[in-house]
């Protein structure tokens, strides 16, 4: 029994809704700049779904073509929009949104904050640790010693 | 099927509920019970999608399908910006799978190599600036976690029951359509993939192509313009609240 092409679309088309839904919501909601911008891209990939199934269906490539011409506004995108978050960390030392509240319109109020309903994790920041593998090299200590920060 | 027809907004509503336990804000308690209405609401929203008919390409695609959902909901509700980062690389690895089955195979390996390669890598670099495992003040809380969550369980309720009731084969709207030879022979069933996707974008869409190729150098010129500005002009009005040491802060009604 071949594949039915509306149940096809139909199920690529909820996909696609969802992700872009949970972009949404992440992009409203989220805080952390890196985390709005990676939701923004969650919804850029609901759309493309769509795209794709809609081109499939119709069999015609100019849906797979605006989902090439979607990648290629992302990384122009991505490059502005990350170029952007170093300079606003560079401003305010964090990459909380809060802290850009007066970019909001004049006769809005400030955002509500609430306190955060869970404790931070205990213990002292963990910072990434790679697992020594093979023989350590023997290194001069002077050849260490100089480094300012390694 | 008339009578389910209200799966799909419990469904979403189900997922809005479950999505809005999860963000950040909450203790683990909430974030399990999150989970746990988020994996319900996807296996009923699954259960009224219509059936593919074939049960390599229902597997395939449900697996894939999960995947991808299931990575995009932890890449949105992670605390900690960098399992942020990785949960969403598996995303796209999902979103690259669905394509792939779709006769969309260039596309395919050009979202793993356009986004997962460099954009993920970018923002994995940046994510250094970053406090680490979801210290910061600003990564356990959330703006309005429940409107937020409310308005995607509208749109995700709103856009499944239009396209499911619209285009389900046995709910009567609309005959089953199969792909006939003539299909197989041209168009993206043609069993060629990437050398009619050229053609098309150096033929027909030239212009656009060209569009596109002048927009990424201005991209390039306006990050490079943007992150090497001298310093002294960039500094605003003094942050309304204290330094990083503080793991970020809070917005002070002026």
């Amino acid at each position: 029994m071949p594949v039915d092409e509306r149940a096809l679309l139909a199920n690529y088309l909820v996909v696609g809704a969802v992700l872009f839904a949970l972009g949404a919501i992440g992009f409203v909601s989220r805080r952390n700049l890196i985390t709005v911008f990676l939701a923004a891209e969650i919804m850029l990939q609901g759309v493309s779904l769509s795209l794709v199934a809609w081109g499939r269906f119709y069999n015609d490539w100019a849906g797979q073509m605006l989902v090439l011409f979607i990648i290629a506004v992302a990384a122009c995108e991505a490059a502005i929009a990350l170029a952007m978050i170093l300079m606003l960390f560079r401003c305010r030392g964090s990459l909380d949104v809060a802290l850009w509240h007066e970019l909001r319109e004049e006769n809005l109020p400030p955002p509500a904050d609430q306190e955060p309903g869970e404790p931070p994790p205990p213990g002292p920041p963990e910072w990434p640790r790679l697992t020594p593998a093979g023989r350590q090299p023997e290194i001069p200590r002077e050849a260490t010693d100089f480094r300012p920060r390694v | 099927m008339n009578d389910l027809r209200w799966i799909i907004p419990v469904a979403a509503l189900l997922l809005g509920i479950g999505v809005w336990l999860m963000l950040p804000g909450g203790g683990p308690r909430r974030r399990g019970i999150g989970a746990l209405a988020g994996t319900v609401a996807f296996g009923l929203l699954g259960s009224q999608l219509p059936g593919l008919g074939e049960w390599v390409s229902q597997s395939v695609f449900t697996v894939l399908a999960v995947v991808t959902v299931i990575s995009a909901a932890g890449a949105v509700t992670f605390r900690n910006p960098v399992y942020c980062a990785l949960w969403f690389g598996l995303s796209l690895v999902g979103t690259a799978g669905l394509f792939f089955i779709q006769g969309a195979q260039f596309l395919a390996v050009a979202t793993i190599i356009v986004y997962a390669g460099a954009i993920l890598v970018t923002f994995l670099f940046l994510l250094m600036l970053a406090e680490p495992s979801g210290r910061a003040r600003y990564d356990r809380t959330s703006w309005e976690g429940m409107l937020a969550a409310a308005s995607g369980a509208v749109l995700v309720g709103l856009l499944s029951m239009t396209v499911v009731g619209v285009l389900d084969p046995e709910r009567g709207r609309s005959p089953p359509v199969a792909v006939t030879d003539l299909d197989r022979q041209q168009g993206v069933l043609g069993g060629e993939y990437v050398r009619p996707l050229g053609k098309a974008l150096f033929e027909r869409y030239l212009i656009a192509a060209e569009a596109a190729g002048v927009l990424l150098l201005a991209a390039l010129v306006g990050a490079a313009v943007i992150v090497g500005q001298p310093q002294a002009r960039l500094v605003g009005p003094p942050p309304t609240s204290p330094g990083p040491q503080d793991a970020g802060g809070e917005p002070r009604a002026s």
